[in-house]
């Protein structure tokens, strides 16, 4: 519960913020094994293919991976070696923890601003992503989960520095 | 400075910042000192979106997420014990298959040991199994399987050869096919060793009865078709692997939601998300390293170690003999995911330099990795197995010692024996 400590107003918006990741996640991996599915019914019973079903697929593929990315932040549960860590006592764990928050945070910010700048560029030549749909919107999941990633590593930073201070309980 | 940079990233990497971030950060500094623009970075993560075979591993993940939370592990022990309890040595044999074809389905090896492994050990025990071989098996269960169709891993070496445009086409039903000697290999040399414990004990313990076999089968009536449609759908080429992936997620959730409902919907939200975290976390780390790749090649980087390498190793033989060696102690501190998106793309163009068949370089991998697990101080299973048998990690690893040898020998053979890994697929 890294959102314990903040202000009612922001944990309330941080809560909101989850749900919203929560229900595109589950959205879109339904809509990913419908659409699966109904593509192999089908191809293989009907004999048709629904154009544009393979591209959309694929979005989804990375759509879904990044929503997973940013849901695996929240937990601190991206791959990390646990050489270290796992052997400090509390307070020193607390802080080595900040220090690889704080540095996850800014790589974040730094990637999500390129991204930016890539959708920007991807709008003024108006590229396609496949028919009808504008890259910029395809790829804007990366510019937004890399903001949503660095929010995480905000929340975890403040947790851990709170726990380095002795202000929290550290986890056992 | 480059240097003060990369020993930076190491400490962060061992001090336990994610592997994503730290690729990024090494990707960046390297494009921004070439005076790189920096927007190919989030180019080269779209491109993740232009890679059909990646369709299969959320898919994969899902159904394999179903199926640990269902009641099939349950189903496919009763099966097991009911057909081969009575047997001498068939037990654990069988249950060494079953653990492979399950971690094979849900890719991850901790889920296997979870859902199987607190099923069988019990069972094992039952059928006169001494205590410590048993708790051996079960944790040794969660790596073997990592070799056979449609495990992650080998479909996620698949798709990071592909990417390295190598000359050499890494197709993922070759790759499935390679695995299969190779993986019976591993099965055959641990069920010998567990015949082997079991000699001089009085056979039976559990009598067979036709009616018990009978219920157990008619009890996984659903699941038994699953391996049989994807296996065989896959190997006629009837289905491509992202379909089978997709043939494989709305079977089970029809089997195991709606046929068994062993799973409520109140409870699917929460398994969606969990095992889209675990697809997440690989593939944020296989969009970065996409980037590194590049950078990676541009810098010629695999040819300057191989040119490196060359002038200390002679043959393909000694340089797979150290890549065994690398491997194990890699596999020792990271998962095998991340393992292979990183180290494939620097391991894969030397072994070509070296005449070694990419398919089989891809198998040796996974073997080693196999044993890795298994290894203190860093090995995953050791950790599951500590929790969920409550052992401490010493007497975990004494009864897993055995079992780390016989792979051991296992992975020497399929290193040394190409030809056990290529037999199968068509030149």
């Amino acid at each position: 519960m890294t959102e314990r400590h903040l202000p009612p107003v922001l944990a309330r918006l941080v809560k909101l913020v989850t749900r919203t990741e929560n229900a595109l996640l589950v959205f879109m991996l339904a809509a990913m094994v419908l659409l699966a599915a109904s593509q192999i019914v089908l191809r293989n019973f009907m004999g048709m293919s629904v154009a544009g079903t393979d591209q959309a697929l694929r979005l989804l593929v990375l759509w879904v991976a990044f929503l997973g990315a940013v849901a695996a932040s929240r937990e601190g549960r991206h791959i990390h070696v646990d050489a270290v860590a796992r052997w400090l006592p509390g307070r020193a764990r607390a802080w080595v923890g900040s220090l690889t928050d704080l540095f996850t945070l800014v790589v974040c910010l730094v990637l999500a601003w390129e991204s930016l700048r890539y959708l920007v560029k991807s709008y003024d030549t108006a590229e396609k992503a496949f028919g009808v749909l504008p890259v910029w919107v395809a790829a804007s999941i990366l510019p937004l989960a890399f903001v949503l990633i660095a929010l995480r590593y905000f929340l975890r930073l403040v947790h851990h520095v709170r726990q380095g201070l002795g202000r929290e309980e550290p986890e056992a | 400075m480059m240097i003060l940079a990369g020993i930076a990233l190491i400490v962060l990497v061992l001090l336990g910042a994610p592997l994503f971030a730290i690729i990024a950060a090494g990707v960046l500094l390297n494009f921004a000192l070439e005076g790189t623009d920096l927007t190919v970075i989030p180019i080269e993560i779209y491109s993740l979106a232009e890679m059909p075979v990646l369709l299969a591993i959320p898919l994969f993940t899902f159904a394999g997420y179903l199926l640990a939370e269902s009641g099939a592990p349950q189903r496919l022990v009763r099966i097991t014990n009911a057909f081969f309890g009575w047997m001498p040595g068939g037990l654990a044999a069988v249950a060494l298959a079953m653990c492979a074809m399950f971690t094979a389905f849900t890719g991850a090896s901790g889920v296997t040991i979870v859902a199987l492994g607190g099923l069988l050990y019990p069972a094992l025990r039952q059928a006169g199994y001494p205590e410590r071989y048993s708790l051996g098996l079960v944790t040794t269960s969660g790596s073997i399987g990592l070799l056979f169709a449609p495990s992650l891993p080998l479909i996620l070496y698949g798709v990071v050869a592909q990417q390295l445009n190598i000359g050499h086409p890494v197709a993922i039903p070759d790759l499935f096919l390679a695995g299969i000697l190779p993986g019976l290999l591993i099965v055959v040399m641990l069920s010998l060793y567990g015949l082997w414990q079991r000699r001089g004990q009085p056979a039976a313990h559990i009598p067979f009865s036709g009616r018990a076999a009978l219920a157990s089968l008619r009890d996984a009536a659903w699941e038994l078709p699953l391996p049989v449609v994807v296996l065989g759908g896959i190997y006629s080429g009837y289905f491509a692997v992202s379909e089978a992936a997709a043939v494989t997620a709305i079977y089970v959730f029809i089997v195991e939601v709606l046929v068994h409902r062993e799973i409520r919907f109140a409870a699917l939200p929460r398994l969606m998300r969990e095992s889209m975290v675990l697809v997440g976390a690989i593939l944020i780390v296989l969009g970065m390293s996409l980037a590194s790749t590049n950078y990676l090649l541009d810098a010629e980087i695999p040819t300057r170690l191989f040119n490196y390498i060359r002038s200390h190793v002679h043959s393909a033989l000694g340089f797979l003999l150290l890549l065994n060696l690398f491997l194990l102690a890699l596999g020792m501190m990271l998962d095998i995911f991340s393992a292979l998106v990183i180290m494939v793309p620097l391991i894969l163009p030397i072994a070509l330099k070296y005449d070694i068949h990419p398919v089989h370089l891809g198998i040796v991998f996974l073997a080693n990795m196999e044993i890795a697990y298994l290894m203190p101080p860093m090995g995953m299973n050791l950790f599951i197995a500590m929790y969920r048998f409550d052992r401490p990690m010493l007497e975990i690893f004494r009864a897993v010692l055995p079992f780390v040898c016989i792979l051991a020998l296992a992975v020497l053979v399929i290193t040394y024996w190409p030809g056990l890994s290529l037999a199968l697929i068509k030149h």
